[in-house]
């Protein structure tokens, strides 16, 4: 999900590779033995409807210019892309006017706990209801605090959920570090065989150790990530911050179409950060 | 081999059903059939109970089993369509059946996979056509194929319903650019998919429509029946449907009912809004109808006319023998206007709606209307008139008596408010040499009713002559009172008029101008008025004056407008009520004719029809 344009012209590619290779195991995770966790931080959007997500956890990333993906949107602050819906969710809204023969104005919201919330190891999930249609990016995912330091992909990514709107069945879990950016992100999708994350709300998470990193859908675990996988330095070392998006457009995902529907919501029922209790 | 299989499985099947619901004794009355769950259509070959039958009109021999090109198996279903004017048929299209009917509740979407011969879009594919009523019927519009297998998916709308359907599959295929291609389909099956999401519906394409003025009694068919649903794909998918997967509710049944197939019916005056849902789910769209009740119409009959029938050339009266007209509404193209025949008490009507023209024909005997004198039609509207406009036009082709040659001509005849007058009988005369641009009226062929009344009611459409010389004043126009030291007289026997003035310049007016004694006092007469100019003798300063009086009078004139003239020219025109009773004075403030130059005033003018009768043209304080 980071800046680096020239790297994701080739992820693109090498995403349908993974695909083609590793993707759509189907339903084919397992179980690992219950770790001991204890809740430091939530956010059960539970706001009235149309209100601006809670500012003491989350800010906000404004503007255009492509994000490092040629994505399309301008972000916004506005509680048109991003609030709270009265029923428990936060909905981060993507919203268009088609024009002619393609999309204009296109908006919609990025949030992030940089400076309110960091933290290194432990569990991250969130209960998440995808939007859908051709272009649509959906993301859960956690940066390096030190990213302004350090720089990316120096800083390390894990991407606990991102969604192809074109394949409203299937999410993909990433980490990515220095020697294995971008495209060479350590990936790897999870399948539905008979539904969809876009008709009912899923639980996406990561558990994260000093040595491992394990994506979760619905508590099933699909990929384990140790620094014997990367092929580069083991850089999941230090404090991480949350990101919650919904981009449109762009190398990984494809341009919406005349078919493509908006607007197209990301409900967000919960986001809760866990510690390894000792 | 497999038929009797499955004939023996469904054998089976009832003879468990039986046994379970069943005791030993005989049975309480019917069972509901069952049918087969049956899911496969065409995988390798004909599935049980699967017929075809090609449309009549369609290549009949367009589709077969190819055994060479499949999807996956042993064979596809290949549809050969043909080029544009083959002699056997210039369209491939026809329905796969399933006798016994199947039971496809259980399943929510028909899939297949699909390739051509070369890049193409077929007419329609879809299912629930049974050659019969085709209740239950989906179809997907301008399928884009190509030289690729690729999975395509038709959503059931709501398959609770489709306990009992017979039509698996059905396809419309057109030649390309008139040349005929070829395409296969494979793997067609039913299945229930988690992956297909999103149901949306709708009728009238999603729109909301709004319809005023209805009157009781009028039927409004809902259409355009939709659904959308996103596919495993990601994008949406748009299909078109019969009406029975809808159910209609109307918000108001007092005033305006609808059934199963979504006719809509009205009963009564008020408003009510349309709506619909499938399987409980609210449909996009909907019909708003506001319903002012039984029609406005007369509830008396037209005057009956009195002129003796040897007088008359009647077009359509109840009075007369009517003379041969071909046509009451001609629908010329952009005319709208929609007419019945109705009685009132006993007397025939012709009602005109939605009307912005109306065409009548009567060429194939065109009327000799040289010896006749007027124009004699009965309005009655509902509609308000104020500032609005009724116009007659007459068409003569011409010595020739056909349209066109060169030798046809028209006239139109423009009617205000009043005569004009909402729910009452109006009886228009208008003399026939009003209209001025009819250069023959005796090969009269056509009739055109205009103008901005969209609903009208007519009767005793005739010429007459009944001898009567056109009428006019029998008394001379009031004398005026002004003193003389207050006013500048342009015409008039009471006043010093400018000297020198023209009363008839020629301007290429087909007026007939006279000047006659009404009671010894000389009065201006414009007989069959287009224009007529007046040129004064000198340019006037008459900006020290307030009024321009006029005394006027016309019994059959129906346009009147007066136009002051500065150099320039500059004129700015005045309009004056017609036809008067009597005769009619004005005082007309002279800033009305801003912005023509007071200081400098050349010249009159006076446009209209009919027959006018001036006096007493003069300024005044």
């Amino acid at each position: 999900m980071e800046k680096n344009s020239k790297i994701f012209v080739s992820a693109a590619i090498c995403s349908l590779l993974f695909i083609t290779l590793f993707g759509c195991k189907k339903e084919s995770g397992q179980k690992i033995e219950q770790r001991n966790w204890q809740l430091v931080w939530s956010d059960e959007f539970n706001g009235s409807a149309g209100m601006s997500p809670d500012s003491t956890k989350w800010k906000f990333d404004i503007g255009n210019g492509g994000w490092g993906n040629e994505e399309l949107e301008t972000y916004t602050k506005d509680t048109s892309n991003a609030s709270t819906d009265g029923n428990g969710n936060l909905a981060i809204t993507a919203k268009a006017n088609w024009v002619t023969d393609h999309w204009e104005n296109i908006t919609s919201a990025r949030i992030k706990t940089i400076g309110l919330f960091e933290q290194s190891y432990g569990r991250f999930e969130a209960r998440i209801k995808t939007p859908w249609g051709p272009g649509m990016w959906p993301a859960f995912w956690l940066l390096g605090s030190n990213v302004n330091s350090v720089a990316w992909p120096q800083c390390g990514e894990i991407d606990i959920m991102e969604l192809r709107g074109q394949k409203p069945n299937i999410i993909n879990g990433t980490v990515h570090g220095p020697g294995y950016s971008g495209g060479a992100g350590i990936t790897k999708s999870f399948a539905f065989e008979n539904t969809r994350f876009d008709v009912d709300f899923h639980l996406f998470a990561v558990e994260w150790g000093k040595d491992y990193i394990d994506f979760f859908v619905d508590n099933t675990l699909y990929e384990e990530i140790t620094p014997g996988n990367v092929t580069g330095n083991w850089v999941f070392d230090h404090p991480f911050y949350i990101i919650l998006n919904v981009a449109v457009g762009g190398n990984y995902v494809g341009y919406p179409t005349s078919q493509t529907t908006f607007p197209q919501k990301m409900l967000v029922d919960y986001v809760k950060v866990y510690k390894q209790a000792d | 081999m497999k038929k009797l299989k499955s004939i023996c499985s469904i054998a089976a099947l009832v003879t468990i059903l039986l046994m379970a619901v069943s005791c030993e004794k005989k049975l309480d009355g019917l069972k509901l059939a069952t049918y087969p769950t049956t899911a496969d259509v065409f995988i390798d070959g004909f599935s049980t109970g699967l017929y075809y039958a090609a449309y009549g009109t369609s290549k009949v021999t367009a589709f077969n089993v190819d055994y060479s090109v499949k999807y996956s198996g042993t064979c596809s279903m290949k549809f050969e369509v043909p080029d544009a004017g083959d002699p056997n048929g210039s369209y491939a299209g026809g329905v796969f059946g399933a006798n016994p009917a199947r039971d496809l509740s259980g399943y929510n979407v028909l899939t297949f996979w699909a390739k051509a011969s070369q890049p193409a879009t077929i007419v329609l594919v879809g299912f629930g056509n049974d050659m019969g009523t085709s209740k239950y019927q989906v179809s997907l519009a301008n399928l884009q194929v190509n030289s690729n297998w690729v999975e395509y998916y038709i959503p059931i709308p709501d398959p609770s319903l489709l306990t009992q359907e017979n039509g698996m599959f059905y396809y419309a295929a057109a030649p390309q650019n008139g040349r005929g291609y070829t395409f296969w389909i494979d793997e067609l099956k039913f299945e229930k998919l988690g992956t297909i999401a999103h149901a949306n519906f709708g009728i009238f394409n999603g729109h909301d429509s709004i319809v005023d003025n209805v009157e009781t009694g009028e039927e409004f068919q809902i259409s355009d029946f939709y659904d959308t649903f996103n596919l495993p794909t990601g994008v949406d998918q748009k299909s078109n449907l019969s009406a029975s997967y809808f159910t209609f509710t109307s918000s108001n049944p007092s005033v305006a009912t609808v059934n199963d197939l979504g006719l809509v019916r009205v009963a009564d005056t008020g408003s009510a809004v349309i709506t619909a849902k499938v399987a409980g789910t609210g449909a996009k769209g909907s019909l708003t109808i506001s319903v002012t009740g039984l029609k406005i119409a007369p509830t008396q009959p037209a005057p009956v006319p009195t002129i003796a029938g040897n007088k008359v050339i009647s077009l359509f009266s109840n009075a007369y023998t009517n003379v041969k007209v071909d046509s009451w509404n001609t629908h010329w193209q952009f005319s709208t206007a929609e007419n019945q025949n109705i009685q009132i008490n006993g007397d025939d009507v012709i009602r005109y709606k939605k009307l912005n023209f109306v065409g009548i024909e009567f060429s194939s005997q065109p009327v000799d209307a040289s010896a006749m004198a007027t124009f004699h039609i009965d309005l009655w509207t509902p509609d308000t008139t104020a500032n609005k406009t009724f116009k007659v036009k007459l068409i003569d082709f011409g010595p020739d008596g056909v349209y066109g040659g060169g030798d046809d001509s028209n006239s139109e005849i423009s009617i205000g408010s009043p005569p004009l007058s909402t729910q009452n009988w109006i009886s228009l005369n208008i003399p026939l040499s009003s209209f001025s641009g009819l250069s023959s009226k005796s090969h009269l062929a056509q009739l055109v009713l205009s103008g901005d009344l969209p609903d009208v009611y007519i009767d005793n459409v005739y010429f007459f002559n009944d001898g009567s010389t056109s009428p006019e004043p029998t008394t001379a126009a009031p004398v005026p009172t002004f003193n003389a030291a207050n006013v500048l007289s342009v015409f008039s026997d009471s006043y010093t008029n400018v000297a020198g003035t023209n009363l008839n310049p020629n301007w290429g007016q087909t007026t007939v101008f006279s000047q006659v004694p009404i009671a010894g006092n000389n009065t201006l007469k414009y007989k069959g008025l287009n224009y007529q100019g007046i040129q004064l003798g000198s340019s006037q300063n008459v900006s020290a004056m307030s009024f321009l009086h006029l005394d006027y009078w016309s019994a059959s004139s129906f346009s009147l407008n007066v136009f002051l003239i500065s150099t320039g020219p500059v004129e700015k025109s005045y309009v004056l009520p017609v036809p008067t009773s009597g005769w009619a004075g004005v005082d007309i403030p002279l800033s009305s004719f801003s912005p023509v130059n007071l200081a400098d005033v050349i010249q009159f003018k006076f446009v209209g029809n009919g027959d006018v009768y001036i006096d007493n043209i003069f300024f005044h304080k």
